[in-house]
């Protein structure tokens, strides 16, 4: 019983970690803690939704968060570029509105009802793991959350452009005195988060139902996530990710009476300790 | 301080008028739809008033005071229920409640940066949310509970209470007072600290400053306006449900405060009535109501710095001294 739950806290950990992950890109190139990564998480879930209907599962994988980086693209280029010396303030509000723009879209589109996806008939099967049944399903998404964990550290750590990367995360100023664009880097960057959050979107949708609510309990935990973490730290998001998602199963299961106020204590517990979270040292 | 006293004696003409206004004016209306919405966009002003007083001493943003505007109608509505108390104890527990609560919480939560603060709030007022639609013995869970309000209130006969004229006058007069307190906050030594803080902390420390507990109240005093505003609401629905403590009436009212502009004290309240008139106005759209004022919004955020007051006051400056108003918008630029 224990390690189905401990399994299943890992599944949303999962998830979390491609979710936040995206968020902590955005908040390290451009200084903006996007409100609106929920609701474009929510949109790539539909948008996913509609492919799958007309081809299958896989394209929607594929498209949907294609069609979302683009989006972030111009997100990055016709929004964030333009409100880069405004205080960060404004631009959180201004992705807040954003997020209430993509909700009516959503809603208008695709109506308030709940809608569901199959999982793909590949993974449609279940397979024996430490002495428990899973679903094959849920041990794939395990799979895709290590996958984007472990892409994006190599991607980071061992390229040029992840060099670039870090360094525009740590000064922008001085890395495009430097010789890099960093306009395009962080366009390429907003891209890739909101492409990672359309893909969560529509990792998500065969095991959780799609809902024009489904943007705000992931949004809160994925704030959750970067903020324990350390606003802007990769390592810091991954290692978050893994107990929120604990806390969170966990909690449910065997603290049924308190398990709502779990995370926060555990977020509080930290802050007071860290008040720039486990990883963070910038300020 | 000399502009500190001359400021702070404007505070009790204005106030007077403006409840005289309200007043009179109220009586000239005798729809009860509309003196409804008024009463309605009178809370409402009431609680971005309270959003409005973080922004302008401290500079951050609360995305989770819906917290503070429902657990004003909770704990109202869970001591009567219990009956041990009066209702009017009840309302009073409540708003000392909120205050002591909110105080404690400040203190924790005021020293993270101010972007963090933006998504602990959210996080927080979604607890909150979470609790209330759980805890089924205590709050009815996802129904929400009936406030048994009992026959009088303050020596008010309940009936009389709920007349539209009445309702509308204690709503507005509340409204007044707390903006004219809100206005004594600032020109007092807790608002030129709290503003001392936001503006540089370092600095503040340095020169001596306690920077904690000043946030901490100003925190506080934000929660109190709020835990007003949930009361009057208790008055005004006699209903309470978990829906009043979600994160989208926060975010609601934050715009209002925003759009309305939250530099000059009264323009959070001034955001809430345009808000709750503009959405009167548009009728049949109301379905995509919230897209339209999240576009408003943005717009109010991109071009101008001080919301829909910020722009009104300029003008009014501009036509009286026919130059660039300086006085209180150009002062406070964070």
């Amino acid at each position: 019983m224990l390690t189905i739950n401990i399994l299943n806290g890992l599944v949303y950990g999962s998830l979390l970690i491609i979710v936040a992950s995206g968020l902590a890109l955005i908040y390290g190139l451009r200084r903006v803690v996007n409100f609106a990564h929920g609701s474009l998480y929510m949109l790539g879930a539909y948008i996913g939704y509609s492919i799958a209907l007309h081809s299958n599962f896989w394209a929607a994988l594929i498209i949907a968060p294609l069609i979302m980086g683009v989006i972030g693209m111009l997100l990055d280029r016709y929004g964030l570029r333009l409100l880069q010396d405004r205080d960060p303030l404004s631009v959180i509000l201004v992705t807040f509105g954003l997020l209430l723009v993509i909700e009516d879209v959503v809603q208008t589109v695709w109506g308030k009802s709940n809608l569901s996806l199959d999982e793909p008939e590949l993974l449609n099967t279940s397979i024996q793991i430490l002495g428990t049944t899973m679903p094959t399903y849920r041990i794939a998404v395990v799979v895709a959350g290590a996958a984007v964990a472990l892409g994006l550290t190599l991607w980071l750590r061992g390229t040029r452009m992840g060099l670039f990367v870090r360094s525009a995360s740590t000064d922008p100023t001085t890395t495009a005195m430097q010789g890099v664009n960093t306009d395009r880097l962080s366009a390429l960057v907003v891209g890739l988060g909101t492409a990672l959050a359309g893909f969560a979107g529509v990792v998500t949708a065969p095991f959780l139902s799609l809902s024009p609510s489904m943007s705000g309990d992931v949004l809160i935990d994925s704030f959750m996530v970067v903020v324990i973490g350390g606003l802007g730290s990769l390592p810091g998001a991954f290692f978050a990710a893994m107990i929120l998602g604990q806390v969170q199963t966990l909690g449910a299961i065997y603290l049924p009476d308190i398990s709502a106020l779990l995370p926060f204590l555990l977020m509080i517990a930290i802050l007071l300790w860290r008040p720039a979270g486990l990883a963070g040292n910038r300020t | 301080m000399k502009s500190t006293r001359t400021s702070r004696s404007r505070i009790l003409p204005w106030s007077v008028l403006a409840v005289a206004i309200g007043l009179a004016g109220s009586m000239a209306i005798s729809s009860a739809i509309m003196l409804s919405l008024l009463t309605q966009a009178a809370i409402y002003a009431i609680f971005a008033s309270g959003i409005g007083v973080l922004l302008r001493q401290s500079g951050v943003a609360s995305f989770g005071h819906a917290a503070f505007f429902g657990l004003g109608g909770y704990i109202i509505a869970i001591l009567l229920n219990d009956g041990a108390v009066s209702a009017e104890t009840a309302v009073i527990l409540a708003l000392v409640g909120i205050a002591v609560f909110a105080f404690l919480l400040g203190l924790v939560i005021v020293r993270v940066p101010g972007i963090a603060f933006a998504m602990l709030t959210l996080a927080f007022g979604q607890l909150f949310y979470q609790l209330a639609s759980n805890s089924r013995s205590l709050t009815g869970g996802a129904d929400g509970m009936t406030i048994n309000w009992p026959n009088s209130l303050f020596g008010v006969s309940f009936s009389t209470l709920l007349d539209q004229h009445v309702l509308f006058g204690i709503c507005w007069v509340a409204l007044v007072l707390s903006l004219a307190a809100l206005a004594w906050l600032r020109h007092s030594r807790l608002g030129h600290v709290s503003e001392a803080i936001r503006d540089n902390i370092e600095r503040a420390s340095f020169i001596g400053i306690q920077t904690l507990i000043p946030r901490a109240l100003i925190f506080a005093v934000s929660a109190i306006i709020v835990g007003v505003a949930g009361a009057l609401s208790a008055v005004n629905t006699g209903f309470i449900s978990p829906e009043s403590l979600h994160w989208s009436v926060s975010g609601s009212a934050l715009m209002m405060v925003v759009v309305g502009g939250y530099r000059l004290v009264w323009g959070p309240a001034f955001g809430a009535i345009v808000f709750f008139l503009a959405k009167d106005w548009i009728g049949d759209y109301a379905d995509h109501w919230l897209a339209l004022f999240g576009i408003a919004l943005i717009i109010v955020v991109v071009f101008t710095d001080a919301g829909i007051s910020g722009a009104l006051n300029r003008l009014i400056h501009k036509k009286r001294k026919g130059g660039p108003a300086n006085g209180a918008v150009a002062a406070v630029k964070p």
